[in-house]
């Protein structure tokens, strides 16, 4: 059953195609990986998704309801998180106000219920910290927890980032390349960590270069070139399909 | 019987559960809580300290300065409601001086024209500043950086047009006189000492609202528009409606500011609430450091005194004044606090230096 | 009589009141392209224009031309002295603190100037006699020409500047990418420093032809240049031809509208206009470089 589906998404910039009749599929409780070299589409596509850009043509759904024309943070209502090519840690927080942060609409108030700490504030705030070091534990963060979120290393940000997405308890999530930067131990961590987010049951839709990787993990693979979608399948399939490998080595327009 | 009694029982026993709630409630407003750092840090010893002096300060203080700081106080509540727009949620208003005028002219019609008593007025102040924001608020807000501060500033212009125009409300340039003091029950705050105890008692408890505003999720979600309203939205933040309700929030701040002014000042004239009090309310801000509540407190108390010391609209001053002010931003961007702090720290530790160095060239 | 009846006349006093806002606005525009600093001293520099004239005149004695020039030379001095003292040591600082820092430029400007020439408003005699031009039932002042004319003329020089030579090409590079411009040995730092000091030129040029038209006097800086601002901000933010086409459409649309409002209200027409354009429009009427209209 899927939980995400794309129905012939075309985006243009301008004149430029970004995005050209692109459908996909994502089932639940799965992890699905997107591949293609830069400047096939793929975080053309999480901008769609998550509602920062509205398509040309075509339309979204998450859990059956069309998601289109919704504003980013109502589709992060509906359990759509995500994390971003370009870490966007707030580094005026410490680590842990990071992922409180996530839990903003989980938590209820106000300006006037919180400026006048009303109980049931002092009582969520509580419940949402425990909840939080619980997150920082799971990905190895709980020793930095009062730190400044600037003061982490490249890796330790991209965990906080990721624990960010995961506070809002999202059913969808999508990881625009987590493994970016990571030395091959810390990329074997995280993988092991989000097969878990699958086993809790989120569905997970990866753009990702780190190949090992997403061959690794993924249940099902989709490759993007030139805003087209040229194949899409088991990894093994996918990566063995000539006509990815030509993508890959030849590049643009190829 | 037994009914009845389980009744009794009941009432006695909501009442003592409310008494209870409550009880805990006014506590924990107050009090630290170990189980939570944040407000473990709510109200540190340096704070008594703080309050302390404010109490006290009136006693030694010459008539004039308390004067002073009764003005101080006025623009550091403008200034506290400016912080949580500017230095928490970053976005920039150079308008904020129309806010604290239309909340004292709304206090000065309102008890002058319309016999309405001061208390009635201030909150009526309150209010008629943050519906003008909120209907400012929702176009504007949606622009960034220098546009919004000129939109703003253009905003800020529009209200001192529009008050020199309608002479008959507002009483045009001349403006309004005769507002009457500040009353409560009967006690009106017609000295100096009064009027000082009241602007700092109403800044002490906007400043716990504040605080705990900001140690909130709240707090959080402004932090997170500043630094970065993609993210912020892709956690269900509704950046557009946050950066809307903090705008309204600190026009109330700015509004209640109005208000008192009116009172203090018994008349009310466009000249105090242009470009110039707009600058001066975000350099209180800039001073007092981006994401801190004390520090455009004190950065008000400071440029309170540098402008009433620069003579206030003398020739001589405003030059200086501005040159002041560009000195100020090109050496303490990030606030005097942080600076002065760095700059502290790394005097003293120059003696070390001093000898280490000496030990190397051996 | 209804309002109407007037709007020839409105309109030609508009045109005239357009070119002065377009030279404002041009002024902006050449330090945004090259290097996206709004600078609020602008309108400072119209007005030191004329006052400085003025000083020449009767201060020390200069016949008009010269002083015009001496005039035009020292506001020069004064942008480039601007960016040493002001906009050089905040290169690296937040948006935030460089508008408060021009802004604190623009009040020590014109209350310097208050200082050293007085409050009292200035005059300047027109350039080729007192006596208006009748068109049909319209008078137009034959300095009003002149500063048509003046406008065309920067502008097209400016087109030169930007289009046919490599410096121009330059200031705009460090503008549109300053890192690529740093990469390619372009002297960024150096290109904002002609930047200003080229605005301040056409600034101060503004001033001298405007002053005779209108008096200057130490705070009308502050007015003329929120609203040249604005008339960049209409015709097409970062755009030469933006600046040219929203100056005159501000004018005539605050001319104009003299007819229907009451006159006191005029200063408001222009933030009215710019908060309508950022609202439908921001990036202009003839689009701009600058501004992504997707994000906003």
């Amino acid at each position: 059953m899927s939980l995400l589906s794309i129905d012939t998404i075309s985006k243009s910039y301008d004149g430029v195609r970004a995005l050209h009749r692109l459908s996909l599929s994502v089932r639940e409780g799965t992890i699905k990986g997107l591949i293609g070299p830069n400047g096939a589409g793929k975080t053309t596509l999480f901008h769609l998704i998550t509602g920062v850009e509205r398509p040309t043509r075509g339309t979204i759904s998450f859990q059956g309801m069309d998601i289109t024309a919704l504003e980013p943070h109502e589709i992060a209502l509906r359990g759509v998180g995500r994390t971003f090519q370009t870490l966007q840690v707030m580094g005026t927080m410490t680590v842990v106000e990071n992922v409180l942060t996530g839990m903003h609409s989980r938590l209820k108030g106000g300006f006037l219920s919180c400026g006048l700490w009303l109980p049931w504030i002092h009582k969520g705030e509580r419940a949402a910290l425990q909840e939080a070091k619980e997150t920082l534990e799971f990905l190895g963060l709980l020793g930095r927890w009062k730190w400044n979120a600037s003061h982490l290393s490249f890796a330790q940000q991209k965990m906080l980032e990721l624990g960010r997405a995961l506070a809002m308890r999202p059913k969808l999530l999508l990881l625009d390349e987590p493994a970016a930067g990571l030395t091959p131990a810390e990329v074997t961590r995280l993988a092991e960590k989000i097969c878990w987010l699958r086993e809790q049951g989120i569905t997970i839709l990866i753009v990702e270069h780190h190949m090992g990787m997403i061959m690794d993990i993924a249940d099902e693979v989709a490759a993007l070139h030139n805003g087209e979608l040229i194949t899409e399948g088991p990894p093994d399939a996918v990566r063995n399909d000539p006509r990815v490998i030509e993508a890959y080595l030849r590049g643009r327009d190829a | 019987m037994v009914k009845e009694y389980n009744k009794e029982y009941k009432i006695e026993y909501r009442k003592r559960d409310i008494l209870y709630t409550a009880g805990l409630w006014l506590v924990s407003l107050i009090l630290p809580d170990p189980h939570l750092p944040y407000r473990r840090e709510f109200i540190k010893k340096r704070d008594f300290f703080y309050l302390g002096a404010l109490l006290l300060l009136p006693l030694i203080l010459s008539d004039r300065l308390v004067y002073l700081m009764v003005l101080a106080g006025i623009y550091a509540v403008v200034a506290l409601g400016l912080s949580l727009f500017l230095g928490y949620a970053g976005q920039i208003s150079l308008g904020h001086a129309a806010f604290f005028g239309i909340g004292a002219y709304t206090t000065a019609i309102l008890t002058t024209r319309y016999a309405v008593s001061p208390l009635g007025a201030f909150g009526a102040s309150a209010l008629a500043a943050a519906v003008c924001a909120y209907l400012i608020g929702k176009p504007i807000l949606k622009l960034k950086g220098y546009f919004l501060a000129l939109a703003t500033l253009g905003f800020g212009e529009i209200f001192l047009v529009m008050v020199r125009e309608s002479r008959s409300l507002t009483g045009g340039v001349s403006g309004i006189f005769g507002i009457p003091w500040f009353s409560v029950a009967g006690l009106a705050f017609d000295t100096y000492l009064k009027q000082y105890y009241l602007i700092w008692g109403v800044l002490i408890a906007l400043v716990l609202f504040a605080k705990n505003l900001v140690r909130s999720k709240m707090g959080r979600a402004l932090l997170a528009v500043a630094a970065s309203e993609d993210a912020a939205a892709s956690v269900g933040i509704n950046v557009a409606q946050i950066k809307v309700r903090v705008f309204v929030l600190s026009a109330a701040f700015a509004g209640i500011a109005g208000s008192l002014f009116s009172c203090v000042m018994s008349t009310a004239n466009p000249q105090g609430f242009g470009l110039g009090l707009s600058v001066l309310i975000v350099m209180m801000v800039i001073m007092g450091g981006m994401g801190n509540l004390y520090g455009p407190i004190f950065a008000a108390i400071f440029l309170t005194w540098l402008t009433d010391a620069l003579g206030g609209y003398q020739e001589y001053s405003l030059p200086i004044y501005g040159v002041i002010l560009i000195l100020l931003l090109i050496f303490f961007p990030d606030g005097v606090g942080t600076r002065l702090n760095e700059r502290l720290i790394y005097l003293i530790s120059y003696w070390g230096r001093k000898r280490r160095r000496e030990r190397v060239d051996i | 009589m209804t309002p109407w009846v007037h709007i020839p006349q409105l309109l030609a006093a508009g045109i005239t009141m357009g070119a002065i806002y377009a030279l404002v606005a041009l002024g902006f525009v050449i330090i945004v392209r090259a290097s996206q600093i709004i600078n609020f001293a602008q309108g400072e520099f119209v007005m030191l224009g004329g006052v400085v004239t003025f000083f020449f005149i009767k201060g020390a004695g200069l016949p008009y031309p010269l002083a015009a020039l001496a005039a035009v030379l020292v506001v020069i001095c004064i942008g480039l002295l601007l960016h040493l003292l002001v906009i050089y040591p905040l290169r690296k600082a937040s948006v935030l603190i460089l508008i408060m820092a021009t802004v604190g430029a623009s009040i020590v400007l014109s209350n310097t100037s208050a200082l050293l020439f007085g409050t009292l408003p200035k005059a300047l005699p027109p350039f080729s006699g007192d006596l208006p031009l009748e068109i049909g039932d319209i008078r137009i002042a034959p300095q009003g020409l002149w500063v048509f004319g003046a406008t065309f003329f920067l502008f097209f020089a400016l087109y030169l500047l930007s289009h046919r030579t490599l410096l121009g090409k330059a200031m705009e590079a460090s503008s549109t990418d300053p890192l690529g411009a740093d990469l390619t040995g372009i002297a960024r730092n150096f290109m904002v420093f002609l930047a200003f000091g080229v605005s301040a030129g056409v600034g101060a040029i503004a001033g001298v032809l405007v002053t005779p038209l209108f008096y200057t006097s130490y705070n009308a800086g502050t007015l003329l240049g929120f609203k040249g601002f604005i008339a960049a901000v209409v015709g097409g933010w970062g755009k030469n031809s933006g600046a040219i086409l929203g100056g005159f459409v501000l004018g005539i649309v605050e001319s104009t509208s003299i007819a229907f409002i009451p006159a006191g209200y005029k200063d408001a027409v222009a933030f009215v206009v710019l908060l309508l354009i950022l609202y439908f429009r921001p990036k202009g009427i003839l689009g701009s470089p600058y501004i992504d209209s997707r994000r906003w």
